[in-house]
């Protein structure tokens, strides 16, 4: 489509699109490529500093810290996907459904979806592990419900701008099917809102899986993950205090790239609609509370 | 010549100088009930069946591992919880709402005195984070606005994208290492009643408070400056300067009136946030808070206990709402009229 | 229609002595926009005494707009006063920084613009913004304050309940009276009016001309009238000031130039827009554009659409001359009596 190739021309598109390529890697092979075996305890170098042998140094059980970094990214990326999916699947049908399923549905939807807004996250998606079962998998599809909302609303404002447009009442008059007339005419205007809605979701999730993995919920030691590597060298702060460097940088980069990705998205569809560039906001369209400059995220992923 | 009543409006119908009518708050309050009512309803049905779901073997957890059949049976009479699920859930709200939030499993506390002595922490957190977000991050905005288009404003705008990719809890961590471990100006970790000791309860909540006011702060910036840029560059602020009004006095009671509104709600959605939500800072700083609270019930299965902490936000979200919209009823009535 | 400026009922006690009777004086005034040497305005000249009202009429991006955006100093964005000088009372203001303009504006020049429900704050009652006004400008008390703001919404014509209304509660005709209750508020010397009546009903806008007038004449006002409408300037202005392309083409008494018009624009204007005919009040029956913002023209700027243009006026800039007891920017001024 026009706008991935308008997208693909930033620069910033570009340079986060490359990193998370390099990301994505990770998840994939990380714990391949990792120099070291991730469990591997080299008791003669605790909590030593970066060197030529351990480029990022290790931690207090000996293990290296790249490594850790780089096999703990496969579950970090798919938790956050897991959540993006769940909340998407939920979100974005619901919210395409309630401007064409009636006032009842409507009105049902919306308040499903107050609701759900709410619950606080941590604690929601620790509740949810409690019933459910004390793994990321359940923890994470918990914040993909309570991501829905931000779905929902998004998806629900754009399809009722696009909805009540002209040539959608002439595809209308001229027999098309509802589901044809949704389908072409609908969904690919509101599928740019929902990318930009997807990025930054996934980054909100991605900061969510570090909070929860950082308290320890849902990991099965000693298995590696960014939070629970930040978590570790919480305890030992006073002896090793540059090693909550590694862990939350990659957190940053890749969250970062997520909503550079996200707003040279959003640049790029927005330029057919309106000459005004848009600030560095997470959520952009008009929702029907009247926000008209955008709101964050319906949950609150660390805090 | 007195007027009451002006000829046709082009485009427009006869308009006379409309009275406030006292049915038009009835119907507003009746729209809103509409609205909020079921919310609370379905938001606390939600927070009890999770405590009773999760809820596997209440009798174990309360007698241990010798418990014997009959003690289950009696256990779960005791607690309630042979009746039907609704009828449960109606005796919980009922008691709820007269306070009685139920006693935890393993402590025997009641759920509302655990509540009570750790609300404090969350409050002075919640007050100190959101007024600095508010006074740092207003700030900021209006600077941006103001001088919109300059090297401030672009400075502004990617410190907010830079700062938007840290969570709180890094930032914290961050703090902890500059100002504890490397400097040792302030304390790590625990907590200080204000009413107990004024400047160690600043020492110990600072830092916490800073790093929790960040992702407010950066919405509070963001939102304001977008909302001023297009305030400051409407016809009514040209009247303003051309009736001679100060350009402080323009700002602060006529473009900050109208475009304080997104700003004030992103806020409005971070008090609850840091009042119950905030699990992994109170891990981070060791603070005695709500948010310890829960996890640490909810890892146990201290049904109770859970439950009420979840009723307790709920209600906080539902009451910030409320305050939120009052405020933006006050500051742009004219909008709904 | 008198022909000389009516002298004020009322004198202002705390008035400086001015040697001239001049409210306002502007003198070969240039003015640029978007931020690039593009003359807007190419060295307009008027003066606007005591008690007078002047009109100042043309099409739109002729230059009268930003002629009277100097005089208040609201040049917008991008917009400069490149040389030339506006003097306000005798006070040389074209310089002016903020704060000193802050003590003139409000307080001795008025403005009323063309959408009055814009130019208010819609989340503040009037009877509010009106009182923010005189409480601050004449450093009244609030009591006193809102009792001087319910004396001059009844002054033009507003009942006092209107005090407590927003701007979206009250209909065009009434909100432009609340401008112009705020633009006399503080008894200033210069009521600047920028197509304050364009946006109104017919019926409504006599009623705003008479309001107008009544006020210029209860204190002595001189009043400064945008308007592209010749209707409405004949009705209020003493003076008018006719502006083509940036330049002013012809001033003089009202009536005369309504009578007998001099510069071939004007002639052409008349003849267009039919006065006291309600169907037509275009001006746009003369045939080709005028020239675009900034254009750089050797002679005269009308000369293109003029059907009396001689080579000579194509040739060098021509210059204003007194003709008839008016002012006129044309060679052939004296031939041209219609």
């Amino acid at each position: 489509m026009k706008i991935i190739r308008r997208a693909l021309r930033l620069r910033s598109t570009r340079v986060a699109l490359g990193l998370l390529t390099v990301i994505a890697f990770l998840a994939a092979f990380g714990s391949a490529t990792a120099p070291y075996d991730p469990v591997h305890q080299d008791v003669a170098h605790l909590l030593a500093g970066p060197s030529g042998g351990h480029w990022l140094g290790t931690d207090y059980l000996g293990r290296d810290v790249l490594s850790r970094l780089m096999a703990g990214t496969r579950l970090s990326v798919l938790s956050a996907l897991e959540a993006v999916v769940v909340g998407l699947a939920i979100g974005a049908t619901t919210g395409l459904a309630s401007v064409f399923l009636g006032r009842t549905f409507d009105y049902l939807s919306n308040r499903v979806n107050d609701t759900l807004m709410t619950l606080p996250t941590i604690v929601f998606a620790v509740a949810v592990t409690a019933v459910l079962g004390n793994r990321l998998v359940q923890a994470m599809f918990a914040v993909g419900v309570l991501l829905a909302p931000m779905f929902f609303r998004v998806t629900r404002a754009a399809t009722l701008q696009y909805a009540q447009a002209q040539y959608v009442e002439v595809a209308d008059l001229l027999g098309a099917s509802r589901a044809h007339v949704i389908r072409v005419h609908v969904l690919r205007k509101v599928m740019p809102t929902v990318a930009v809605t997807a990025a930054s979701a996934a980054a909100a999730a991605l900061l969510t899986v570090s909070s929860l993995t950082f308290l320890g919920i849902g990991v099965v030691p000693p298995a590696p993950t960014w939070g629970g590597v930040l978590s570790s060298d919480l305890a030992y702060l006073s002896l090793a205090p540059w090693a909550p460097i590694a862990p939350a940088a990659m957190i940053m980069i890749t969250v970062g790239a997520l909503n550079t990705l996200a707003d040279s998205i959003r640049d790029s569809s927005r330029a057919d609609l309106d000459a005004v560039p848009a600030l560095s906001t997470i959520t952009d369209v008009n929702s029907e509370y009247g926000h008209a400059y955008g709101t964050p995220h319906a949950d609150h992923p660390a805090a | 010549m007195a007027v009451t009543v002006e000829a046709v409006r082009p485009g427009g119908g006869l308009v006379t100088a409309r009275p406030r009518a006292g049915s038009a708050t009835a119907r507003r309050l009746g729209r809103w009930a509409a609205i909020y009512v079921p919310v609370v309803v379905a938001s606390t049905f939600v927070t009890f069946l999770l405590g009773s779901l999760s809820n596997a073997n209440p009798a174990a957890s309360v007698l241990g591992d010798n418990a014997t059949p009959q003690d289950i049976v009696r256990i779960n009479h005791v607690l309630g919880l042979d009746q039907p699920l609704l009828v449960q859930y109606g005796r919980w709200v009922s008691r709820a709402l007269q306070g009685d939030l139920g006693v935890s499993y393993f402590t025997q506390i009641p759920v509302s005195t655990s509540i009570g002595q750790r609300l404090p922490v969350d409050l002075s957190l919640a007050v100190l984070a959101i007024s600095l977000a508010l006074l740092v991050g207003g700030a900021t905005g209006a600077l941006a606005a103001v001088r919109s288009g300059s090297w401030i404003d672009r400075g502004v705008t990617w410190v907010c994208s830079a700062g938007s990719t840290v969570p709180a809890f890094v930032v914290g961590i961050g703090l902890v290492v500059v100002f504890s471990v490397t400097f040792k100006l302030l304390p790590s970790s625990g907590y200080v009643g204000l009413t107990d000791d004024p400047v160690g309860w600043l020492e110990h909540i600072a830092l916490p408070a800073v790093a929790l006011s960040i992702e407010p702060g950066i919405w509070v910036a963001r939102q304001l400056r977008t909302a001023l840029v297009d305030v400051l560059d409407q016809n009514y602020v040209t009247g303003a300067v051309v009736r001679g009004l100060s350009g402080r006095r323009i700002l602060f009671v006529h473009a900050l009136r109208n475009a304080a509104g997104p700003a004030i709600t992103v806020l409005g959605y971070y008090v609850p946030v840091i009042i119950g939500g905030t699990v992994v800072t109170e891990t981070v700083f060791s603070l005695p808070g709500l948010g310890q609270l829960v996890l640490n019930s909810a890892t146990s299965r201290d049904v109770p206990v859970v439950q009420g902490i979840l009723l307790v936000t709920s209600a906080l979200v539902i009451a910030s709402n409320l305050f939120v919209n009052a405020a933006l009823g006050w500051l742009r009535p004219g909008v709904n009229r | 229609m008198p022909t000389a400026p009516l002298m004020p009922t009322t004198l202002r006690p705390d008035v400086q002595a001015v040697t001239t009777t001049e409210v306002l004086a502007i003198e070969d005034l240039q003015v640029s926009v978007h931020n690039s040497r593009l003359g807007a305005v190419l060295g307009a000249s008027l003066t606007v005494a005591r008690g007078e009202s002047v009109g100042l009429v043309g099409e739109s991006g002729s230059g009268k707009t930003l002629t009277c955006r100097a005089a208040l100093g609201v040049l917008g964005p991008g917009c400069a006063i490149e040389s030339g000088t506006v003097r306000f009372a005798g006070q040389d203001v074209t310089r002016l920084d903020a704060k000193a303009w802050e003590a003139i504006r409000g307080q001795r020049v008025g403005a009323v613009f063309q959408d009055p429900t814009s130019y208010l704050n819609p989340s503040i009652t009037v009877g509010r913004q009106l009182a923010e006004v005189v409480r601050i400008k004449l450093g009244l008390p609030r009591r006193q304050a809102k009792a001087k703001a319910i004396e001059l919404f009844e002054a033009v014509g507003l009942q006092a309940k209107v005090y407590g209304q927003l701007p979206v509660e009250l209909s065009g005709g009434m909100l432009q009276r609340v401008m112009i209750a705020i633009a006399v508020s503080c008894d200033p010397e210069l009521l600047v009016a920028d197509e304050a009546t364009t946006a109104l009903d017919v019926t409504i806008q006599a009623e705003i001309i008479e309001l107008i007038l009544r006020l210029r004449d209860e204190r002595g006002l001189a009043v400064l009238f945008v308007s592209h409408d010749l209707a409405v300037i004949a009705e209020l202005c003493d003076r008018v000031v006719v502006f083509y392309a940036g330049e002013v083409v012809e001033t003089g008494p009202t009536a005369q130039i309504l009578a007998s018009p001099r510069h071939p624009y004007t002639q052409a204007l008349l003849k267009v827009a039919s006065l006291g005919d309600y169907g037509r009040r275009q001006l746009d029956v003369i045939p080709g554009q005028p020239p675009s913002v900034g254009a750089q023209i050797s002679g005269c700027r009308f000369a293109d659409r003029c059907a009396f243009a001689l080579d000579a006026c194509r040739e060098a800039p021509v210059a204003v001359r007194e003709v008839d007891g008016r002012e006129v920017r044309c060679l052939r001024a004296e031939e041209l009596a219609s």
